[in-house]
């Protein structure tokens, strides 16, 4: 392990790779090549699917729009208004095409371009999402790791069980639980609810974040510490970290330099799809907190039929779901010589 | 006076000067009264920020003053915009911007005269120019306005100003309600060049700022007309999709006043020595509509029979979980013609089963399409589904949601439902009633009920056109094609730091949304 590392490090520095080395890092490019085109198949299999699904929610945005205001009279001068029509393919393939060059329309909701409509969002949701797996992933990581040092003990028990009844709970409950308990009901150390006030930003009251981000913390560490505690036992009780011990190695490096980098390929599958469970998750958490995010928008712009925002919105959530994915493998490769060398 | 934005601040504050005023220290709170006497206070306060926390909102919100398309919408255009005249909260018409409406004899031809120094919040001044857009806007045949159809025979281009405050409105035919058209929130009065993207007020506030979706901020309009209102410096609207988190801004201190408290958190309330619930009688409806020119309610018999199938009461108690009252398959229950002598109809199982049998539907299966569109539709469906089967009927309730209710087949459902607020009985035929009505779900088309309607219209003479809407309404109650089985409550809740909102009888929340009349006690 630590002589391949080394190994790296001097490709990297010298920029003269050894055939050995040349292999290696070209299979881990070929491979990484492969999983971006699969990761562009994907985002054009969404693409289709979210054009289809959008078209076939009934009534259009004129009708949602001015719902029961909807007179033939209004209806008509609304249409004219949004430019709707045409077929369907017709529709698909204009929609594409702004969409690779990324002129992205305007919102029928608002009519104001969608990027100025989603580009605050996003920031807001990267905001929470960032927050909470920054607080969430390493705090995870090292109760996980606590826990299984300190197999059956009384912190391992306790870990293992309030994990266990915190991944069976849904987080929109998590996030009442919290609401009631230290906004409302019990205590009232945190705002209920997100209101933000215009021209300020979302970190700019940063006591309306808590409720949000820990919610989201809530949700998302329970599988990352069980994951983190099972592979690390495992790699404990494996060979290599046996002939460390035995080679009279301290605890303290067995662990760092043996155990750990071993444990962590697996977790970070684990925690790629925690970060693209967020973004799903975020939704449910914005629409509770009334957080002005992509999940609070998605949910209006699907009212509205305002496609274009729709569109752009799960387009923008797929894309997330494929590059974490994508650097979930880029980590697991990176941490494990035997997927990094594998031809 | 401070701006409370964080709800831990008022909370303390509140407490704080409470704990004051107890110890006899009252006059060391910065806060201003102490909140012990908020209650008692009866002479307004000027000043200060109202935090209104409102359902629904959207990116589709719109500042335009003819055409709100969401609820909180609703709100923003009575602070923005004034009408002719308004309700007061027992829903007569009082005077506004104008301080005479007048009909001709036959009721073709109305008169409008404007107060003395009406300004916009521009300090221009609001003359009969400004009028005569406002409603040939809305009127625009290119691009109607939500109060278009109520005017339809307006003769728009024949509107005309013999001086600056006098406004002169023709109609093709007789227009008895005229004072109640121009008095909808919809038809406020807009200056001529209109900008609705950056909107010239005529109401108690102007726009400060506004996000479609999230909230907006309206500042007192220096110009209004009614003297020392509003009293508030400022109102801030937020919007509310979900329940939980407008119940959870209240309780939190986020916001001084939500409207649509959902029932189950009424005694959380008002429990809470800190809150207030606003409770009012209304004559807002949620009916069942069955089609009259469609088996199998083409049937009166059927129509009778699935009146009698209902229990009011349960409806009431399980639906509105007591806040309302039962409705007798009438509307407009405020109206000052409507009939009080006619017997009220009660449940009779046995009875809607010998209807159904003599018209050959014993056994019946019919869909009911509901949505949650609005509060309660939902719940009415599943409780009527579970009375019919008394009366061997099946109700299939069909759940849709509101973009496919308000979709293709609105107006159109054979069984469905809808929600109307508070009218008066002839604005409510114009708008349902007939079949030319936009709204006319159950497709009444009643010969002889239209022309008593449009009899009524014609005539001016009070006394008169009661007897011939009465004689109207038992034709409705006999054979129309509305199940009303109530009116329920407009519930709302806000912080006892609020001073002056009273119960109040459109249906419209929160007093009518009239923030002018509110002040504070912080």
């Amino acid at each position: 392990m630590v002589a391949q590392t080394k190994t790296t490090a001097e490709t990297a520095s010298s920029g003269r790779p050894t055939t050995e080395n040349r292999k290696r890092t070209g299979g881990m490019r070929r491979l990484l090549l492969r999983r971006s085109m699969f990761g562009l198949f994907t985002l054009w299999v969404v693409s289709l699917v979210v054009f289809l699904a959008t078209q076939a929610l009934p009534g259009d945005a004129a009708q949602a729009i001015l719902g029961r205001e909807a007179t033939p009279e209004r209806l008509a001068a609304l249409r004219a208004q949004l430019h709707l029509g045409g077929s369907l393919p017709e529709q698909y393939i204009s929609w594409l095409g702004h969409l690779v060059t990324f002129d992205l329309g305007n919102s029928l909701a608002g009519g104001k371009p969608v990027v100025q409509v989603i580009a605050p969002m996003l920031l807001n949701s990267g905001v929470l999402m960032l927050g909470s797996a920054v607080i969430a992933i390493p705090l995870a990581i090292v109760i996980g790791t606590w826990s299984a040092l300190k197999k059956d003990t009384v912190v391992d028990h306790v870990t293992g069980v309030v994990t266990l009844v915190l991944a069976s709970l849904p987080e929109f409950v998590v996030g009442v639980l919290l609401v009631l308990l230290l906004a409302t009901g019990f205590l009232h150390l945190f705002p209920a609810v997100f209101v933000l006030i215009p021209g300020e930003q979302v970190w700019s009251n940063p006591a309306q974040l808590v409720l949000p981000v820990l919610t989201l913390v809530l949700a998302v560490s329970p599988y990352i510490i069980r994951i983190m505690r099972a592979t690390t036992l495992e790699v404990l009780e494996s060979q290599y970290v046996q002939q460390a011990r035995l080679k009279g190695l301290p605890e303290r490096t067995v662990i760092w330099r043996h155990a750990i980098p071993n444990a962590i390929g697996p977790v970070a599958q684990v925690v790629a799809l925690q970060l693209a469970w967020l973004i799903g998750g975020v939704v449910i958490v914005e629409y509770l907190f009334r957080f002005p995010g992509i999940g609070f928008q998605l949910i209006d712009a699907v009212t509205n039929r305002d496609l274009p925002v729709v569109q752009i919105l799960v387009m923008a959530i797929a894309l997330f779901y494929v590059v974490v994915n994508l650097l979930a493998d880029v980590v697991t490769l990176a941490a494990n010589p035997k997927v990094r060398t594998a031809q | 006076m401070t701006v409370h934005r964080r709800p831990r601040s008022l909370r303390t504050l509140t407490a704080m000067a409470l704990a004051a005023s107890l110890m006899g220290l009252a006059g060391c709170s910065s806060a201003g009264t102490p909140a012990a006497d908020a209650g008692a206070a009866s002479s307004p306060r000027a000043g200060g920020t109202l935090r209104v926390g409102i359902v629904g909102g959207s990116a589709k919100d719109s500042l335009d003053a003819h055409s709100p398309v969401t609820h909180p919408d609703e709100a923003r255009a009575i602070q923005l915009y004034d009408t002719l005249a308004s309700y007061d909260v027992d829903h007569k018409i009082q005077m506004s911007l104008a301080d005479k409406i007048t009909p001709s004899a036959d009721a073709k031809t109305w008169t409008v005269h404007l107060r003395d120094g009406l300004k916009f919040s521009n300090g221009k001044p609001i003359t009969a120019d400004d009028v005569i857009f406002t409603f040939q806007r809305i009127t625009d045949p290119k691009n109607p306005m939500a109060g278009a159809t109520a005017l339809s025979g307006l003769e728009r281009d024949a509107m005309k100003a013999p001086d600056p405050q006098t406004i002169v409105f023709p109609f093709a035919t007789a227009f008895a309600t005229f004072p109640d058209i121009v008095t909808q929130y919809n038809a406020g009065i807009v200056p001529v060049g209109y900008d609705p993207k950056n909107p010239v007020s005529s109401g108690p506030f102007m726009t400060e700022s506004f996000t479609p979706g999230q909230q907006s901020t309206f500042v007192k309009n220096p110009h209004y007309w009614r003297a020392g209102q509003p009293y508030l410096d400022k109102v801030t609207i937020i919007d509310f999709p979900d329940d939980t988190a407008r119940v959870n801004a209240l309780l939190g201190g986020q916001v001084d006043a939500i409207d649509q408290l959902p029932l189950g958190q009424v005694n959380v309330v008002k429990a809470n020595p800190q809150l207030k619930v606003l409770e009012s009688a209304t004559g807002s409806w949620l009916p069942f509509t069955m089609r009259v020119d469609q088996a199998p309610f083409n049937d009166p018999k059927v129509r009778e029979a699935f009146r009698l199938i209902v229990d009011r009461q349960q409806m009431v108690e399980q639906v509105l979980g007591g806040h309302g009252t039962v409705g007798n398959d009438m509307y407009a229950p405020f109206d000052a013609c409507f009939p009080q002598d006619v017997p009220q109809r009660n449940q009779d199982i046995a009875k809607a089963k010998e209807l159904l049998a003599e018209a050959g539907k014993s056994n019946l299966s019919v869909d009911l399409v509901t949505s949650a569109a609005a509060a309660g539709l939902v719940e009415a469906a599943q409780v009527f589904a579970q009375q019919a089967k008394a009366a061997g009927v099946t109700i299939n309730v069909k759940k849709v949601d509101p973009g496919e209710f308000y979709g293709d087949q609105y107006l159109k459902w054979t069984f469905s439902q809808d929600f109307w607020f508070t009218r008066d009985y002839l604005p409510q035929t114009a708008a349902s009633g007939f079949s030319t009505s936009p709204y006319n779900e159950t497709h009444w088309d009643d010969k002889q009920w239209t022309d008593l309607v449009n009899q009524a219209n014609a005539t001016t003479d009070q006394a008169t056109r009661c007897g011939i809407i009465q004689k109207a309404e038992q034709i409705e109650f006999d054979r129309g094609g509305y199940i009303i089985w109530g009116f329920p409550n407009s519930v709302d809740a806000y912080s006892s730091t609020v001073s002056r909102f009273t119960p109040d009888k459109s249906g419209i929340p929160l007093t009518s949304f009239t923030f002018r009349n509110v002040w504070l006690n912080k």
